[in-house]
């Protein structure tokens, strides 16, 4: 099953850059550059559902004291905390060509970075708890309270006058893309959500057999 | 505006590299923590710390 998940990321992963880099056009104001697109926004996409997993996760740890929800916890922070470096860094590489600049501190870079370092102390905390039901009750606090921070990264570029740009697809009202750059990023969406549930998959099993070494 | 083909390259570089890594990380720690399990596995049903099988007090015979 899990050969199976990997084999159909791959195909996915790869689907994705041919798509990217061959069957998008060329964008006519950013030029070739724009093609990061693909790459930056389906990282951000995965960043949220990571940390909307947490929340959720964290809340059934809480209420049903279930260790697997924990470790499903546990596993999608990690990957999230993976993928919101990730979208930083290639929004960065985008931003020096586009913008002129590296950084800035608006808004929206602000608030993702925020959201940022809290996942990451999300996840040395409860590396810093020895007692592991102790950490694991505090990380799900935690992991609850860090995702109110997600619409506020998201929303940002409408509530707040930014350099970066509004949302392209999760905006309200029609949208202002051509169907193939949709259809592009859609690819690359579906490619992204499989490499989360494969690398969340995985790391689950590890968290499983690292408590089982541990007991 | 210039292509800047060296951005996307950088851009894509860097997360091919940072993913692979990751998942490396992954596939080795669980392939350590298989091996410990079989190693701790072996170790309890091996009858002592010696290799020689143990009796217990009760069952063994008294000196004559």
């Amino acid at each position: 099953m899990r050969r199976l998940l990997g084999g159909a990321t791959l195909a996915g992963l790869v689907a994705g850059l041919v798509m990217a880099f061959g069957i998008a056009p060329r964008e006519a104001t950013q030029g070739n550059v724009q093609r990061i697109m693909y790459l930056h926004v389906p990282s951000v996409w995965v960043a949220y559902l990571a940390f909307a997993v947490v929340l959720v996760a964290s809340i059934t740890y809480l209420v049903r004291r279930l260790e697997a929800a924990d470790r499903l916890a546990h596993a999608s922070a990690e990957v999230g905390v993976l993928f919101t470096g990730l979208t930083i860094a290639t929004g960065s590489i985008w931003g020096k060509p586009t913008w002129g600049t590296w950084w800035t501190w608006d808004a929206r870079l602000t608030s993702v970075s925020i959201l940022f370092v809290m996942y990451l102390g999300y996840l040395l905390l409860r590396g810093m708890v020895e007692d592991r039901e102790r950490g694991a009750r505090f990380a799900a606090v935690l992991g609850i309270v860090a995702a109110f921070n997600i619409p506020l990264v998201h929303f940002s570029v409408i509530w707040w006058r930014t350099l970066h740009q509004p949302p392209s697809l999760m905006k309200p009202g029609p949208g202002a893309m051509p169907g193939i750059i949709v259809a592009a990023l859609l690819v690359n969406f579906a490619a992204f959500t499989l490499l989360y549930v494969y690398f969340v998959t995985r790391r689950t099993v590890v968290l499983g057999l690292e408590a089982e070494a541990e007991a | 505006m210039a292509d800047n083909w060296s951005f996307v390259i950088a851009a894509y570089g860097l997360a091919v590299v940072v993913l692979a890594m990751y998942w490396r990380f992954l596939v080795r720690r669980e392939r350590e923590l298989d091996d410990a399990g079989v190693v701790r596995q072996q170790l309890r049903q091996a009858p002592g710390v010696s290799g020689h099988a143990q009796t217990e007090p009760g069952s063994r015979s008294p000196l004559p």
